[in-house]
């Protein structure tokens, strides 16, 4: 963490420097330096390493770091362009969790500064949502490993997050849409869920993921008795988990992040111990088992993307990773790591093609990826989510994720 | 039982859980500023560091996060030695407060003491924070057993937790009680809050007086600090700020200066919260909360016991 710190002071006296030089009238682009490749770009990686969703964060960052390094160690993009890795932290100490207000002058500071190519983040949709405008304003690609809020990249909200019309926010996982909906299907198909009660914690991304999870469900014929949200800095639940009790329902569905997620799990468990419960990938993360302990224990998580570390075709990657950090990845860890995967193949097609980096060229090619990766072929939509819709449910048994099958699609 | 009737008395029982929680953070308040006239923001986080403090001290015991539930004799003396712990350490913190940054300003009229408070809250607060590594939501073991009763039969169920929540608010308030109204201590304490120049010119020492003021006030917070750490198995360096907001109500609301009227207060905001989650909905428990307060600051400004001052202390 105090890497990062002395990191982010240097980054923003290089970002006032940069400030400074932009104004002058010399920053203009130089015509004939076009087809000379620089010898290294910078690749932004911005997530949520203070609050509630830290050790998720750094499980996430070192797939970043993981790509980077194995690229590097073969002389970069092409064998020409090293990268240089810019680690920024949207959560602050005051929200608990990510920050879109951080969020938004890390963007900034990434925009201030030249070399930075493309981003890689962020994790939560709520800052997506703060950074996807100050982006489109400069052309700078994002590719997230993570959020799923599907509003970012719906083209109804086009002029409210990406201004300057192109697509700039692009992901290695699918959205809510899917993710919500699906999950509904789980529930009333496989489960046999009839009646649910709704919670969400007031987030972009849980509100999102309530409100098409119960979209579906009711489409389903599943009794939604009801939605309300939970105060993330709020300690107490019981108020709301007794009134739900007396509803008796089927099952709980939450829709939110950790920082209440945990408090309502430990609470619930009290409440209500038997009652299946159910949430999204914020449920999905290396230190809810842990922390909930015994509170977990039968939670049902899903991811936006398929679950490919357990799969056979992902062990040699698991285990580099293992190796080189110590812990065991998670899904995520892999999304981000393919997310790198589309920065160096874009830059390569760019240098091969002849064509100058810039953060215009590395959007436009990006769009035209087409990237066979471990979780499967990576290509986007005309919006940059990513044409495969998998959505994988899981289910906490003896303190670990146990996968459980990919989330009915209708 | 009607299923109405049973919601409802579940949700007092959740409510006098609530209350007992504020009125032992609101009496910390209301000490103080029954003596000196200032509303202590440290307090808040006091409260916040408390938890941690629980949490270290059965961290050193040996229970850490995955601790089996004990019972029996084992609980008893892990209990009584962690509150008496948590407490000596919370009153030692607010003295700490106290003599190196409030008494320094003794005296200066204005809002200087009460900023103070408001930087040293704080400071603890990211005090904490870097003591944890930055952690969020850090889990409490869970110790007591998952004992359940129902009563008279019915689906409404008073834990072991509920039950040794109140026992221990309940037992403190009537110490605290005693302290304060049979004591020669507490009866200085009371002669400072009516008159502090007069009480200083009878021999009290007024500094240390108002020390154990701090003392007691902090050691009550730490009382529940380490209830709120074992009732919701969780603790983090925000939970300060809505207990506190809400328990100082609960201190304006009885009247800011009167103890019975703090855990009055308490008990009152802690059943309005529980109820206004039933009935009118979660996300309205603080407008309902925070509206009362206005409406009992507009037509009893003195709150529902007041200030009278012989009652003060």
């Amino acid at each position: 963490m105090r890497m990062f710190l002395g990191r982010r002071m240097a980054t923003s006296f290089i970002a006032g420097l940069a400030l400074v030089a932009s104004a002058a009238p010399a920053a203009a682009p130089i015509v004939s330096a076009q087809s000379e490749v620089p010898s290294s770009i910078v690749l932004g990686i911005n997530l949520s390493f203070t609050g509630a969703d830290a050790a998720d964060a750094a499980n996430i960052r070192d797939g970043a770091l993981m790509a980077i390094d194995e690229i590097n160690a073969q002389g970069g993009i092409a064998g020409q362009v090293m990268i240089q890795p810019l680690l920024k932290d949207d959560g602050t100490v005051a929200a608990g969790q990510y920050d879109p207000a951080q969020a938004a002058t890390n963007t900034k500071q990434f925009v201030a500064e030249d070399d930075v190519m493309a981003v890689v983040g962020p994790m939560m949709s709520g800052a997506g949502k703060a950074m996807a405008p100050i982006a489109s304003a400069a052309d700078l690609l994002l590719i997230t490993p993570s959020s799923t809020n599907p509003d970012i990249t719906d083209p109804t909200f086009a002029s409210q997050y990406r201004p300057n019309g192109k697509p700039i926010y692009f992901r290695t996982v699918t959205t809510d849409a899917y993710q919500g909906p699906y999950m509904a299907n789980y529930a009333a198909e496989t489960l046999g869920i009839k009646s649910v009660y709704i919670l969400d914690d007031t987030g972009a991304y849980g509100e999102g993921i309530a409100n098409s999870f119960e979209g579906q469900a009711k489409a389903k014929g599943v009794n939604v008795l009801g939605h309300d949200k939970l105060n993330p800095k709020e300690s107490d639940y019981t108020t709301i988990l007794t009134k739900i009790k007396a509803m008796n329902p089927d099952a709980l569905y939450y829709g939110g992040v950790q920082q209440a997620g945990l408090k309502l799990a430990k609470q619930a468990n009290d409440v209500m111990p038997n009652l299946p419960k159910m949430g999204g990938d914020g449920m999905y993360g290396v230190a809810f088992p842990q922390d909930a302990g015994p509170a977990a224990e039968n939670w049902f998580a899903t991811i936006a993307a398929p679950d490919t570390i357990d799969e056979p075709v992902a062990q040699d990657w698991v285990a580099r990773y293992q190796a080189k950090f110590g812990a065991s990845p998670q899904d995520y860890a892999l999304t981000m790591y393919d997310a790198v995967m589309v920065v160096n193949d874009t830059v390569s097609r760019l240098i091969s093609d002849g064509m100058p980096i810039t953060r215009e060229n590395v959007r436009d090619y990006a769009q035209q990826t087409n990237l066979p990766t471990l979780q499967g072929v990576i290509s986007f939509d005309a919006n940059g989510d990513l044409k495969d819709k998998i959505i994988s449910v899981f289910q906490v048994k003896d303190g670990k994720y146990q996968y459980k099958g990919s989330a009915p699609q209708t | 039982m009607n299923p109405d009737v049973a919601v409802f008395l579940q949700q007092l029982i959740n409510g006098l859980s609530l209350g007992m929680m504020y009125a032992l953070l609101a009496l910390g308040f209301t000490m103080v500023y029954g003596i000196i006239e200032l509303i202590n923001f440290a307090h808040f986080n006091v409260f916040m560091a408390s938890t941690f403090f629980g949490l270290w001290f059965l961290a050193f015991l040996g229970y850490g996060r995955n601790a089996a539930p004990l019972s029996g004799i084992t609980l008893a003396v892990v209990f009584v030695g962690a509150f008496a712990v948590t407490m000596l350490s919370a009153g030692v913190l607010g003295a700490l407060i106290e003599r190196v940054c409030l008494k320094p300003l003794r005296g200066i009229s204005g809002t200087a003491p009460m900023i103070t408070t408001i930087g040293v809250s704080l400071i603890l607060q990211s005090l904490i924070l870097y003591a944890t590594n930055f952690a969020n939501n850090v889990p409490f073991p869970s110790l007591i057993p998952n004992e359940r009763w129902s009563v008279l039969g019915s689906t409404v169920e008073i834990t072991l937790k509920n039950v040794l929540l109140w026992t221990a608010a309940i037992v403190l308030m009537v110490i605290l009680d005693y302290f304060v109204r049979r004591t020669w201590l507490g009866k200085a304490m009371r002669a400072t809050a009516q008159d502090s120049e007069a009480a200083r010119m009878m021999g009290i020492r007024i500094d240390v007086i108002i020390l154990l003021t701090f003392f007691i006030g902090s050691a009550l917070a730490g009382a529940a600090a380490l209830i709120f750490g074992v009732y919701y198995g969780l603790t983090s360096y925000i939970v300060g700020y809505l207990a506190g907001l809400r328990a100082f109500t609960a201190a304006v609301l009885g009247g800011i200066g009167n103890i019975p009227g703090a855990v009055l207060g308490g008990l009152v905001i802690g059943f309005v919260e529980s109820l206004s989650g039933q009935f009118i909905g979660n996300s309205w428990s603080d407008v309902v909360i925070f509206s009362i307060l206005i409406l009992v600051l507009v037509f009893r400004p003195n709150g529902l016991v007041g200030m009278q001052r012989p009652q003060r202390a």
